[in-house]
């Protein structure tokens, strides 16, 4: 976001209304050439608003949307080099595959050869060799996504844009798909944002977040960064497998904030013990009965009563297997600390005798 | 209940069905052709080959080529604005579309008198212009427009809406234009509809007898149209006359209800092929 680097893609102050309703407000980002970027947010927070100004498909009420340096709110859709993958990839349901790839071209009268050429290409590209006669409703939702991703590349676009590209697909061919495109993507070094509700999907494919929440961004950064240091509460409940703590102080060995409403834990914030097992910091640890087991293929997950506060978490096969009904230590090795829009990262001051406000 | 039950159900049902469509249906169609023919088939040529029968004719088919054709354009219009872009009275175009269904066609007869008749300011600039309209093919055609404009427009408005405007997105940012958008996007989606449309327009203007009735004047050879023609006839206690026509009508209808079964089938074929 500094201003030394020369961003692609920028928004300035971008506000848009649909009658009374603000669906954006105040949004300002900037893209990296080059850089795949998730806009993350839960649904109907303004993710495909966004992506439908930058490419021209809706127009701001007020601010400036930049691509290549230059300011674009008066561009056509159509002159602004830009790639777009809808969200039920919209082809064409009356032409064959070829001639869904091939339209952008044609409409730009590219020649015939040329053209040809490009499609084979692209054909081969995707995967789809063969299939060029077939028509959208002939294939199966990974294939349609191809087809979609090739007519959206075909003129070469500077900028492409995905909204939610997997939403439509198999949660089994999916996994697949987001390695597929991560790479596509970067072979083609094309500066890309997509659109997702999916905060493993953005973790997994995206080099930076933009968390939208209620029309707002909420934080921006790379996955790693959003994940372990929220800025805000949306944020930090927004990712992990939270459980909500309603008096956190019943734990040992956190600092008190005053004002404090709740706190956040994830399981990776929390370690088990047998009650005969040894453990480093045995002064702060609480007490707690296993309430539930749940299988999970390469670990199993408990849920934990201490004092009536419900705790997840996580033990791994390796460890000495625990019953359902055992009393177990459990240490918290920090927890988020929630105050309004804040929040507060508390470690457990057994590990880290002092608190930090981040 | 029990399985015989249903099959006593069942067949009364049908019965009752095939009583009804034989008494409403059949029997008129067999009486139409016997009556016509009641003369002789010398007197049923001469009937269909009588100068106002193929005056009435020529009018009613070209009443209907208008009308259909207007109704085409108008209704692709109209279709298209109300499914693909959102504006203020969006929903006042859409109920004003029906009126006609809802309205009788005399009173539609009359309201065009009340516009272009005498009484209506516009009269003495359409006299200067030498237009007549009441009482003359004019106004013919444009009752026959009024009552069936409807017709094509509510078979291609759900098509549309079904659609969605994605498709037309995605050929927009890529720099079609809009009658590229059409020709290549809109129009396959509607074509069975627009057909289906085009056929129910059809019968209904070759069939329209109130509107016109008020605006025709049923001058002989003229304004008359087969329906009008019909009725000359019927008063006139010209029978055979006024049934070798009818059977003419009929014909006409049977030709356009065959081409609605092969649409709706061939629309339906190609919907299946979608999912
Ligand atoms: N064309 C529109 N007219 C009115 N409201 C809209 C329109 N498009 C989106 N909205 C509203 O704006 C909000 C954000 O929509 P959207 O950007 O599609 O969210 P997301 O993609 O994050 O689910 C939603 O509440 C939606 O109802
Ligand atoms: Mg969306």
């Amino acid at each position: 976001m500094a201003d030394t680097v020369q961003n692609y893609v920028e928004l300035h102050d971008i506000n848009k209304n649909y009658g009374d309703f603000q669906a954006s407000h105040q949004i300002n980002f900037g893209i990296e050439k080059g850089k795949l970027v998730a806009l993350l947010g839960p649904s109907g927070s303004g993710k495909t608003t966004i992506l439908r100004m930058i490419a021209g498909l809706e127009t701001p009420d007020s601010g400036e949307i930049k691509i290549d340096g230059q300011v674009v709110n008066h561009i056509p859709a159509n002159k602004r080099g830009i790639g777009f993958v809808f969200q039920s990839y919209a082809l064409f349901r009356y032409m064959t595959v070829y001639d869904n790839i091939a339209m952008g071209l044609q409409i730009q009268k590219v020649p015939k050869q040329q053209i040809k050429e490009r499609v084979t290409e692209l054909l081969d590209l995707v995967s789809l060799k063969g299939l060029e006669n077939r028509y959208p409703n002939q294939l199966s939702g990974g294939q349609r996504q191809r087809v979609a991703f090739a007519r959206a590349i075909a003129p070469n676009p500077q900028l492409l844009l995905l909204d939610e590209p997997f939403a439509a697909i198999d949660a089994k061919v999916r996994q697949e798909l987001r390695s597929w495109l991560k790479e596509m993507i970067g072979k083609l070094g094309i500066t890309s944002i997509f659109v997702t509700h999916d905060q493993d999907e953005a973790m997994e494919v995206a080099d930076e977040i933009i968390l939208t929440n209620r029309g707002r961004i909420e934080q921006i950064g790379s996955p790693s960064e959003i994940y372990t240091y929220p800025k805000t509460a949306f944020t930090a409940s927004f990712f992990g497998q939270n459980a909500q703590l309603e008096g956190y102080q019943a734990f040992h060995t956190f600092g008190d904030v005053p004002g404090a409403d709740k706190a956040l834990i994830r399981p990776e914030f929390v370690k088990v013990y047998k009650l005969d097992e040894k453990q480093q910091y045995p002064e702060s640890a609480s007490i707690g009965t296993v309430e539930q087991i749940s299988f999970r293929g390469d670990r199993t997950e408990l849920q934990i009563n201490v004092n009536g506060l419900l705790i997840t978490a996580k033990r791994n096969l390796g460890e000495s297997p625990i019953a359902v009904g055992e009393q177990v230590k459990v240490f918290l090795y920090r927890i988020f600390v929630l105050k309004g829009e804040e929040v507060i990262l508390l470690e457990n001051e057994a590990v880290n005798s002092n608190y930090f406000n981040i | 209940m029990g399985r015989k039950n249903d099959g006593v159900l069942k067949w009364t049902l049908i019965a009752i069905c095939a009583i009804f469509l034989f008494i409403m249906l059949i029997l008129p169609l067999i009486y139409i052709v016997a009556t016509a023919l009641r003369e002789g088939f010398g007197a049923y040529a001469a009937a269909l080959s009588d100068e106002y029968a193929r005056k009435a004719v020529g009018l009613t088919i070209k009443a209907t080529l208008w009308a259909v054709g207007l109704n085409t354009v108008f209704g692709i219009c109209a279709a298209w604005c109300i499914t693909k872009f959102n504006f203020k009275g969006k929903k006042i175009i859409s109920t004003l579309i029906d009126l006609p269904l809802t309205v009788s066609p005399i009173i539609a007869g009359l309201i065009f008198v009340l516009t272009f008749g005498r009484q209506s300011f516009l009269y003495d600039y359409l006299k200067a212009a030498g237009i007549s309209i009441i009482f003359a093919v004019p106004g013919v055609i444009l009752a026959t427009i009024f009552v069936t404009f409807p017709y094509i427009s509510r078979e291609i408005i759900p098509v549309l809406n079904a659609q969605g405007t994605d498709e037309e997105e995605a050929a927009a940012l890529m720099g079609a234009k809009t009658f590229t958008i059409f020709r290549k996007v809109t129009f396959p989606h509607i074509k069975w509809a627009l057909l289906y449309g085009v056929v129910l327009c059809t019968a209904r203007a070759m069939g329209e007898f109130g509107a016109v009735s008020v605006l025709s004047g049923h001058l002989r050879g003229k304004t008359n149209t087969m329906p009008l023609y019909i009725e000359l006839l019927y008063q006139g206690y010209d029978f055979t006359g006024a049934f070798a026509v009818s059977s003419l009508l009929v014909i006409m209808a049977v030709i356009v209800l065959a081409l609605r079964s092969i649409l709706e089938y061939k629309g339906k074929k190609e919907s299946e092929q979608d999912r």
